[in-house]
């Protein structure tokens, strides 16, 4: 028998009570974002009754040990703040689960401990797998859990996966992941989590297009001179990133997901409905329609790569990349890229999207602007100064969520003279109420079966596909193209603005 | 009656001005203060013809604003007064957005004396800003003056149902105003007040045991403060309205057990389900339902900022706290307009709860 109460008390899918097992769960995902999140849902009331938490890792520690060491981290970093007599309710649902995540045994005392909470239920209960562990332990854990029968369940509840990001480090090691979940979990129970779909203003993305009716007839090859989509830092190797990040890369960190992720948010036809394969199937076929870069020289005309060197950041002195602590000091990886996207479709054509990502950048911002093509200024060209620019829209991703649109206005005067203004609509500034973490709306929706906003297999392979020809082309071709450098607080190497005055345009300023 | 000072007036609602002079006024304010950054994305009226009510009003307003940036009007209204008069008053409620900025939302308060119909609407209402929708808070008793010509103006009416003194005329008055302003939305913020416990409640049957056993409660309690009998009849009416159940027999009042309804379950079996009253009860401060094997229980202290959800089932024992809503207006309004939507819940309730509320007003 279905729930009666729920229908109509919320606008979205409905969350159903599970077990969560996280797998990493001494990690510092787990501690910063994942137990915070589910803390700050149960604040909300929106966390279902009966949500168990288990916490698997490798360390030996007791429940109580490891309620005191998230509870110290809730304390600091939860969006909601830390009230004590919540946070006692929550913790009583938090056990933890020590065990290698290669031994066998330890999956059979879950699955003991997964029936045991079952039978306390008074029956079976749903099970949602959290690996947010490091990913060389992927293929063991994904195993194991089928080895211990857990990743099916009883009739009538589900068994669910969330596979934290890097899904793979390339086209061969992502479909290999995918095999290796698809043998124990069913792709509609796997959820390839990228966090960036769970923040507001990239849902609101397809909300500025679909809802508006004066975007979407505008929004094609005919309006649109270019698109630009970037992601800055204004950190470096912090907290001892250096080693994970110079295995990986601006390229592979950033671009093969986040990014390619918003573009195709960008660039995709309306779907036919707001499903999950309805949204999918739409923002796939745009990573297919991606032109491939797939010789050196392709790549040398079309991609810049480079690392930072010393210089000064927020006033502070940094060091270069390859002076950074754990990166090598011979080091090939980008801490820096920019790319010029073509989306082969009949929408886009000729449309130049310009994405770059970089670290040790002036600041840090996230944000997808659409520069429309000039209009004839016929009834103008006699003035002095012309039309100054043509329109912008602008969607910032990240910090300062919000929408703006640059238009030309007539300076008040007797003369006749233009300058660009803004219109600009922030979040904080009429939305009061903070928006919610990204983890916290992803982890309902895997609970209620809302897969819109994780990637799908066919989404992953195909932005591996395009990743990997530029990696081939940097890592193992003859005749590899530079690695470009800039200086640490300036917005990129002189290349990446060449890339870009090759056909008249110019990053925009942030 | 407390009466108040031009002073009390200007310390609430900021600079006084000729009606005439509102824009150009409100214009100065902002030429005053180039830092602070002007929002809004409604426009909220906040109606009332209690005495003073504009001052409490303005701290109201401070509250809401720092959630929804809105154009606020907020109008008194003395009804009774022979002279025909109105005054005006303006500021700006500011806000530190995440520690940056100053955002501020425009306030104009306007006091009206004798009768007002035509003045409001032609004189307060000019004062909305263009394109955004109207959230008309009426506070208190419906007048004569919530008439076509006033409710035509409005897209989101808020009332508070817990201060009629006749709720079955008053409700009525709202359902003509629906039907004839299809547009038209009602927010019932006694409706607002067992929000927490609705969903409380649902959380609870969640639980597969607790769903299971719903077709064979055979208590279902209600406990409310004595002011918000309606808010319990809204919350027996959703429950009705959600499970099917049928009413077996006619109503009977007692004085011990408050309202008690009869109604069988889909699958046959008998119930009783009481709203009963305690004037030291919070707001909602129980909702209970008894299964054989299965107790369900959600409650809530007077004063309490939690509400506790409470399921037992032999050894099967689930306990949590989760947050209540507030018990102050502001708060309470500030929750319907994040709620958005279109109230959908509430207009699927309201048949069944007119049919209980008109069986014991009539019995």
């Amino acid at each position: 028998m279905k729930n009666p109460f729920r229908k109509d008390l919320e606008s979205r899918s409905r969350p159903e009570a599970c077990t969560v097992v996280i797998f990493g769960a001494t990690g510092d995902l787990t501690h910063r974002k994942l137990i915070p999140a589910l803390y700050n849902l149960q604040v909300e009331g929106a966390l279902p009754a009966g949500v168990k938490i288990i916490g698997f890792a490798r360390r030996d520690k007791s429940d109580q040990e490891f309620r005191l060491g998230l509870k110290e981290v809730n304390q600091k970093v939860s969006r909601s703040g830390h009230d004590d007599s919540i946070w006692e309710d929550y913790a009583e649902n938090i056990h933890y689960h020590q065990s290698e995540f290669q031994d066998a045994s330890g999956y059979a005392r879950l699955s003991e401990r997964l029936d045991e909470i079952d039978r306390e239920r008074g029956g079976s209960g749903h099970r949602l797998f959290y690996i947010a562990s490091a990913p060389e332990y992927f293929d063991d854990i994904l195993a194991n859990i089928k080895e211990a029968g857990i990743n099916h369940n009883k009739k009538g509840f589900w068994s669910r996966v969330i596979v934290e990001k890097p899904f793979g480090t390339n086209l061969p090691t992502a479909k290999h992941l995918n095999k290796v979940v698809s043998k124990t979990f069913r792709e509609r129970d796997t959820y390839r989590i990228d966090h960036y779909l769970g923040k507001e203003t990239a849902q609101n993305i397809m909300v500025l297009r679909f809802a508006n009716a004066i975007f979407e007839p505008l929004w094609n090859n005919r309006c649109i001179e270019q698109i630009q989509i970037t992601c800055s830092e204004n950190l470096g190797m912090e907290g001892g990133r250096g080693g994970y990040y110079d295995s990986s890369g601006a390229m592979r960190d950033m671009v093969q997901n986040h990014l390619l992720q918003l573009l195709s948010l960008v660039a995709m036809e309306p779907p036919t409905d707001l499903s999950a394969d309805g949204v999918r199937d739409e923002k796939v076929k745009v990573l297919r329609s991606l032109r491939q870069w797939d010789t050196p020289e392709l790549v040398a005309e079309n991609v810049v790569r480079a690392q930072y060197v010393a210089g000064h950041v927020d006033g502070e002195n940094v060091v270069g990349y390859r002076d950074e602590d754990r990166v090598d000091p011979e080091s090939m990886t980008e801490s820096y890229v920019a790319l010029r996207v073509l989306v082969d479709t009949w929408r886009w054509s000729g449309v130049p999207f310009y994405v770059r990502m970089g670290k040790q950048l002036p600041k840090k911002a996230t944000e997808i602007s659409i520069h429309f093509k000039e209009p004839p200024t016929v009834l103008f060209n006699a003035l002095s100064g012309g039309v100054p620019g043509g329109n912008v829209l602008v969607m910032r991703i990240q910090p300062d969520e919000g929408i703006s649109l640059r238009m030309v206005s007539k300076i008040p005067g007797s003369s006749l003279r233009m300058e660009p203004v803004k219109m600009d609509f922030h979040y904080a500034t009429s939305f009061g109420k903070g928006s919610p973490e990204a983890y916290e709306r992803l982890l309902l929706d895997s609970m209620a079966g809302d897969a819109t906003l994780f990637a799908r297999r066919d989404e992953v392979e195909e932005a591996w596909k395009f990743i990997d020809h530029i990696h081939h082309a940097w890592h193992q071709s003859k005749e590899t193209p530079v690695m470009s450098e800039y200086v640490a607080g300036t917005w990129g190497p002189k290349e990446a603005d060449d890339l870009l005055g090759e056909n008249g345009h110019k990053w925009r300023r942030l | 009656m407390t009466d108040y000072t031009d002073n009390d007036y200007a310390l609430a609602l900021g600079k006084e001005v000729a009606i005439a002079d509102v824009d150009k006024e409100l214009h100065l304010l902002w030429e005053e203060d180039k830092a602070s950054t002007n929002a809004s994305l409604v426009n909220l009226a906040v109606y009332s013809e209690r005495n003073g009510a504009i001052i409490k009003n303005s701290e109201y307003v401070q509250i809401i604003t720092r959630e929804h940036a809105c154009r606020a009007l907020l109008i008194g209204v003395d009804r009774d007064n022979p002279e025909a008069s109105i005054r005006a008053w303006i500021t700006a409620h500011c806000h530190l957005s995440h520690g940056r900025k100053s955002v501020c939302c425009e306030q104009v308060a306007f006091q009206l004396t004798g009768r007002s119909t035509g003045r409001l609407r032609n004189t307060v209402f000019s004062h909305l800003s263009s394109d955004l929708p109207l959230v008309f808070w009426w506070q208190g008793e419906l007048s004569s003056l919530f008439s076509e010509r006033l409710y035509s103006l409005i897209d989101r009416f808020i009332f508070d149902s817990s201060e009629w003194s006749n709720p079955m005329e008053a409700y009525a008055c709202v359902s003509e105003a629906m039907q004839s302003e299809q547009s038209l939305l009602p927010m019932d913020i006694e409706w607002t007040r067992s929000s927490q416990i609705r969903m409380a409640i649902a959380g609870l049957f969640d639980d597969p045991m607790a769903v299971n056993a719903l077709e064979h409660v055979s208590d279902l309690k209600v406990v409310v403060h004595p002011e918000h009998r309606m808010a319990g009849l809204q919350l027996l009416a959703w429950v009705i309205q959600r499970t099917g159940w049928k009413r077996s027999s006619e109503l009977s009042l007692d004085s011990d057990h408050g309202d008690v309804y009869y109604y069988e379950t889909a699958e046959g079996s008998s119930l009783v389900a009481q709203v009963v009253t305690d004037p030291l009860s919070a707001p909602v401060g129980k909702m209970e339902f008894i299964a054989p094997g299965l107790e369900l229980r959600v409650t809530r202290d007077t004063g309490s900022p939690y509400i506790r959800q409470e399921l037992h089932a032999g050894e099967h024992r689930f306990e949590r706290c989760t947050p209540s809503n507030s018990d102050d207006s502001a708060e309470l309004v500030m929750n319907q307009l994040s709620r958005g939507g279109n109230n959908s819940l509430y207009c699927a309730m309201m048949p069944e709860f007119l049919g209980l509320l008109c069986d014991s007003q009539c019995y």
